[in-house]
């Protein structure tokens, strides 16, 4: 061999490794890209000389696996801390918040309290009301709108994951088809299926199997495939099965049926970071303030009907209350009928949603929120729990499922009722005697409307007896622990009664306290004059602040204060798990990038390096010409 | 370790960034004066703020309420001033007018300056507060609770429209306070312990006078009993007297309650020096006069049923009595009983008005030391949720000009990685 074809060879690879130098250089920002390598060889045949036998793509599979499982994670916290910072900042105006509005609301009330018939102070009243019940509408309406924010942006994702596991699947069959032709694929290509994975990972968490070691096979974690070869699935945004608001991830199978993915099987990337602040943080805030309005609103309605107006009348609602929202699943049998709050339970009135099932045994109710099972009282037409009563259109069968949201939206039917001065009811309804043996415990609506003064007498042994005096009304039968007894006509009641019975007596509530055992209780009551200085249904009202209204533990404020710091320690731990995170991909990145990056100073050092091996070789073939000339000069 | 160039780049923007968010979170804390600006900036600091907030809001309800208590309750104070003044005034003209040696003009004259006292208390009673509304009716307080009527004699008399409740405002979280007094307790009460009251009855024909009651034994098994003294004179002109105990209704018993017999005889009594003493239930009352038949003295605790007591009544009957001429002996006996009654009554509502004066003004005070509670725990509360929210200056600029110091060093850091490149040396 000569030393020109050495010099060739020489020149040749030298031309190469600097194409390869200068596509190093060049796609020094491009992402995905995996520096390459010359690799050198003495030429085969035993003739000297140079090959480059391969250029070498500097990828690390393993580095690369641990980087895309981090971003999975990054990705979501992120996602999650972008939406939960927007619930933080919703929050953190002190000034304009619900907490400033409700002490306004009250502070009102104690307005009123002062002077009760004063219209510049009812006026207060309905126009604190009013702004209070408009900001909880706004607050709804700003989570709403997170929901359809989240509901279009998990469309996007989904349909950014078809595309990207579509083109995944056809580089699959590009690199199967190169490799058959020249028995390797470029690296290009496989760089940019690596790409893709790691792009995926980004938006969900996935699992990558590679067959053979060329074949890139990637599955939903629990095993779904997404790619098999040449071949994708699709996932679809569809509408969840148990509440048509909302729009979950779909599977859909080669045959065309879209499989419901639960919501927690979808976990990392950001579609996993939106499904996870949507469950975790959107609706319990939702649901909270949903709470804080049902509760607010029911409280309140509850002690005004307590209390009567300027007109002489019994307190009307004071506030609007939006009703349960109940979803039947598809194949049910029976659909709810009726549902509603349960003001006598109202204490048992949870921030979230609920599931019935009803199997052999009857219901059974579960908190969707941490899976619990909850206490049902049901008698076969009527369900109650967590401060809700239903009925259904049908006698529910085995299997009947159904989705029930007590307070998600109460929020945004939060409004003031009344919007008559004179309708607020600042003074007391019931006059009534002092007395140990029977308490008023509250006044339904359409208090009495039979008669306007009762006297009652209560004797050792139980038995109640109206009196038929002048004045007195004598009803034909009153309700005692929700059932109906009849008023015979001397005004007795058929049946004795027991300490602790309640009794509903024209729409007025009562407990019995105790049984005299020595001589008989008397005791009056009837229906106040409305006199306009009587403000002691104001005051009643005002001390509803102090009052535990919220699940029976919780003041109103009380509420909101927990709701604040729910709010702020979960943005305040995404924020630093994402802080932490975000370090360990950056540091992966930089371990993934020392091997598989540019660097530009090595990449010029390699420049002048091969410059130089070029003209090193060039000199060789110089000298191999003037070694020729020497030789084909000796002749002349 | 080999560094690529992406990794160089990245990280340099990286710290920049960094470096730029924390110096905007402080300049925004110091924009602000707070440093818990979001919920998330200091979770347990911000919930407890509301809670702070919340009770600061209510503290500040209580005090609201105290201003328009105290409003209202030192007019119900400087209203009872007058009306104690308007009592002492009258009750100086009676003084005045059980001289004997006034002529009818003269007590005419004094009537005619009664009636002037009467009406301005009226007037009082019918006061309303800043807002029209009237203090002293209870509940009942948009129309004016003491109503002029007429009765079938054309007599005119006061009657109180209000009712008997007080207007109650949370003052602080566990006290009600009665911030008004109706007319009932002002005009129409005694206060306890106001003793007897004889009254002869408005139908005494004849001419007996009492002086007393006297009370003698308050430990006396029948002290608190409500009697009367009634005469029967036959057609003989005899006359005879019957103490009587009232036991409930329209029913009288000659009995005290041990079942003894109360004072009873034939009347001698007829003028000064012959004044009859009757002793009975702890009381001790001097009659004189001469009786004619079914004549009644009624000898009543003040405030019992048997005798409600009202001011309005008491000056009707005083300046009736005082209008009407005393020429016979019997008118001359109605001036002085009527006169001597209304006397006590005069005593016993000045005693009242001044009890409930000193407990609105006992109110009074009574706010003032809540004022005084409430606005320390204000100022507690304040300083509660400045610790927890407000922004402390000197650690705020000095972090602020640390932030200031990382991010132009970082970005120094940024500049010289750029300016660092083999290529500048390849000329």
């Amino acid at each position: 061999m000569s030393m020109f074809s050495i010099g060739l060879s020489g020149l040749n690879t030298a031309q190469s490794a600097l194409n390869t130098t200068s596509n190093n250089i060049s796609n020094v920002y491009t992402p995905g890209y995996n520096r390459e390598l010359p690799k050198l060889n003495e030429a085969s045949g035993g003739t000297g000389g140079v090959q480059v036998s391969d250029t070498e793509r500097q990828f690390n599979r393993y580095v690369a696996d641990q980087l895309n499982s981090a971003k999975t994670q990054s990705s979501a916290l992120q996602k999650y801390s972008e939406q939960v910072t927007q619930i933080d900042n919703l929050l953190a105006d002190r000034d304009a918040g619900l907490a400033p509005l409700m002490q306004n609301f009250f502070s009102s009330l104690e307005d009123m309290a002062s002077a009760p018939s004063d219209p510049a102070s009812r006026q207060g009243v309905l126009g604190t009301a009013q702004t209070l019940s408009a900001q909880f509408r706004s607050f709804d309406g700003y989570l709403q709108d997170m929901q359809s924010n989240i509901k279009s942006e998990i469309q996007d994702e989904v349909t950014q994951i078809n595309n990207t596991t579509k083109q995944i699947a056809g580089l699959n069959r590009e690199i199967a088809l190169s490799r058959a032709q020249n028995g390797e694929a470029p690296n290009s290509i496989l760089n940019q299926r690596d790409h893709l994975i790691s792009e995926l990972n980004e938006r969900m968490d996935v699992r990558l199997n590679i067959q053979d070691g060329k074949t890139y096979n990637v599955s939903l974690p629990n095993g779904q495939p997404l790619v098999t070869g040449k071949d994708s699935f699709q996932l679809e945004p569809v509408q969840s099965q148990n509440d048509p608001q909302r729009i979950v991830v779909g599977y859909s199978d080669g045959r065309g049926n879209v499989v419901e993915l639960k919501e927690d099987l979808i976990t990392g990337g950001a579609l996993g970071g939106l499904m996870s602040f949507r469950q975790e943080t959107l609706d319990k805030t939702q649901n909270q303030i949903g709470q804080l309005a049902v509760s607010l609103s029911i409280a309140f309605n509850e002690q005004h009907k307590q209390g009567v107006d300027l007109n002489g009348d019994q307190g009307e609602d004071f506030f609007n209350v939006r009703q349960p929202q109940a979803y039947s699943y598809q194949g049910n049998t029976a659909d709810v009928d009726n549902i509603r709050f349960n003001t006598g339970g109202i204490d048992d009135l949870r921030a979230t949603d609920y599931t019935v099932t009803f199997d052999g045994s009857g219901p059974t109710v579960t908190r969707n929120d941490n899976g619990s099972e909850v206490d049902i009282e049901w008698d076969n037409t009527t369900l109650s729990f967590g401060g809700v009563s239903m009925e259904f259109d049908a006698a529910p069968t085995n299997g009947d499922t159904f989705e029930i949201q007590p307070v998600r939206r109460a929020g945004a039917g939060m409004e003031s009722n009344i919007a008559d001065l004179d309708k607020i009811a600042a003074g007391k309804l019931v006059e009534s005697e002092e007395n140990t043996a029977i308490s008023l415990v509250g006044v339904d609506t359409g208090a009495f409307s039979d008669g306007e003064a009762y006297n009652i007498t209560l004797d050792g042994s139980g038995q109640l007896t109206f009196s038929g005096a002048a004045g007195y009304t004598q009803p034909t039968d009153i309700i005692v622990n929700g059932n109906t007894r009849s008023v015979d006509g001397s005004g007795m009641v058929s049946g004795l009664l027991n300490a602790g019975d309640k009794l509903e007596i024209d729409g007025v509530g009562f407990s019995i306290d105790e049984i005299l055992s020595t001589g008989s209780g008397e005791f009056v009551f009837e229906k106040s004059d409305a006199n306009s200085g009587d403000n002691r249904n104001a005051l009643a009202l005002q001390n509803l602040q102090s009052q535990n209204v919220v699940g029976g533990s919780a003041s109103v404020s009380g509420a909101y204060g927990a709701m604040v710091s729910d709010v702020g320690n979960r943005t305040n731990i995404t924020q630093v798990n994402l802080d932490a995170r975000q370090g360990l991909t950056d540091q992966l990145e930089a371990v993934q990038q020392s091997e598989s990056g540019v660097n530009l100073d090595e990449e010029a050092a390699n420049l002048i390096r091969y410059q130089q091996y070029y003209q090193a070789n060039a000199k060789v073939i110089d000298t191999a010409t003037t070694i020729m000339d020497t030789i084909l000069g000796l002749r002349g | 370790m080999r560094i690529s160039s992406v990794t160089m780049f990245e990280q340099s923007t990286a710290s920049i960034n960094q470096q730029q968010s924390d110096f905007l979170n402080v300049s925004k804390q110091i924009a602000s004066g707070r440093r818990v600006v979001n919920p998330s900036d200091d979770p347990q600091a911000a919930a407890r703020a509301v809670r702070v907030d919340q009770s600061k809001a209510v503290t500040q309800q209580f005090e609201d309420s105290r201003v328009s208590a105290r409003n209202s309750l030192s007019q119900t104070e400087s209203i009872l001033n007058s009306v104690s003044d308007a009592v002492t005034s009258a009750k100086t003209l009676l003084v005045q007018a059980s001289s004997d040696t006034l002529s009818n003009v003269d007590r005419e004259s004094i009537a005619s300056e009664m009636r002037g006292i009467y009406e301005t208390m009226i007037g009082q009673a019918n006061a309303t507060d800043g807002n029209g509304r009237y203090l002293f009716g209870g509940y009942a307080d948009n129309a004016p609770p003491f109503v002029k009527e007429t009765n079938a004699d054309g007599d005119k008399f006061v009657t109180y429209q209000g009712d008997n409740n007080t207007r109650e405002q949370r003052i602080d979280s566990s006290r009600l306070m009665p911030v008004t007094e109706n007319g009932d307790s002002i005009f129409k009460s005694v206060p306890t312990g106001a003793g007897y009251v004889a009254e002869a009855d408005g139908d005494n024909k004849g001419s007996v006078t009492f002086s007393g009651p006297q009370v003698t034994n308050v430990n006396d098994n029948d002290y608190g009993e409500n009697y009367r003294v009634g005469f029967s004179v036959d057609t003989f002109g005899n006359a005879t007297y019957q103490v009587e105990r009232h036991t409930g209704g329209v029913t009288w018993s000659s009995d005290d309650t041990d079942g003894n017999g109360l004072p009873s005889g034939t009347w001698t009594a007829k003028n000064e020096n012959e004044g009859l003493d009757l002793s009975f239930g702890g009381l001790s009352i001097n009659l004189e006069g001469a009786p004619d038949n079914g004549d009644e003295i009624l000898v009543a605790q003040a405030g019992s049923d048997q005798r409600e007591p009202n001011l309005f009544r008491t000056m009707e009957e005083a300046i009736r009595v005082l209008e009407t001429p005393a020429d016979d002996a019997a008118q001359k006996a109605d001036l002085r009983n009527t006169l001597n009654t209304s006397m006590r009554d005069l005593d016993n509502a000045l005693d009242n008005v001044l009890t409930v004066r000193a407990s609105a003004g006992a109110r009074l005070n009574e706010l003032d030391v809540v004022d005084a509670v409430g606005g320390n725990r204000m100022l507690n509360y304040e300083q509660t949720l400045s610790d927890l929210v407000d922004l402390d200056y000197v650690d705020a600029i000095s972090e602020y000009s640390l932030r200031q110091v990382g991010l132009q060093a970082s970005q120094q850091a940024f500049v010289d990685v750029k300016g660092m490149s083999l290529f500048d040396y390849l000329r």
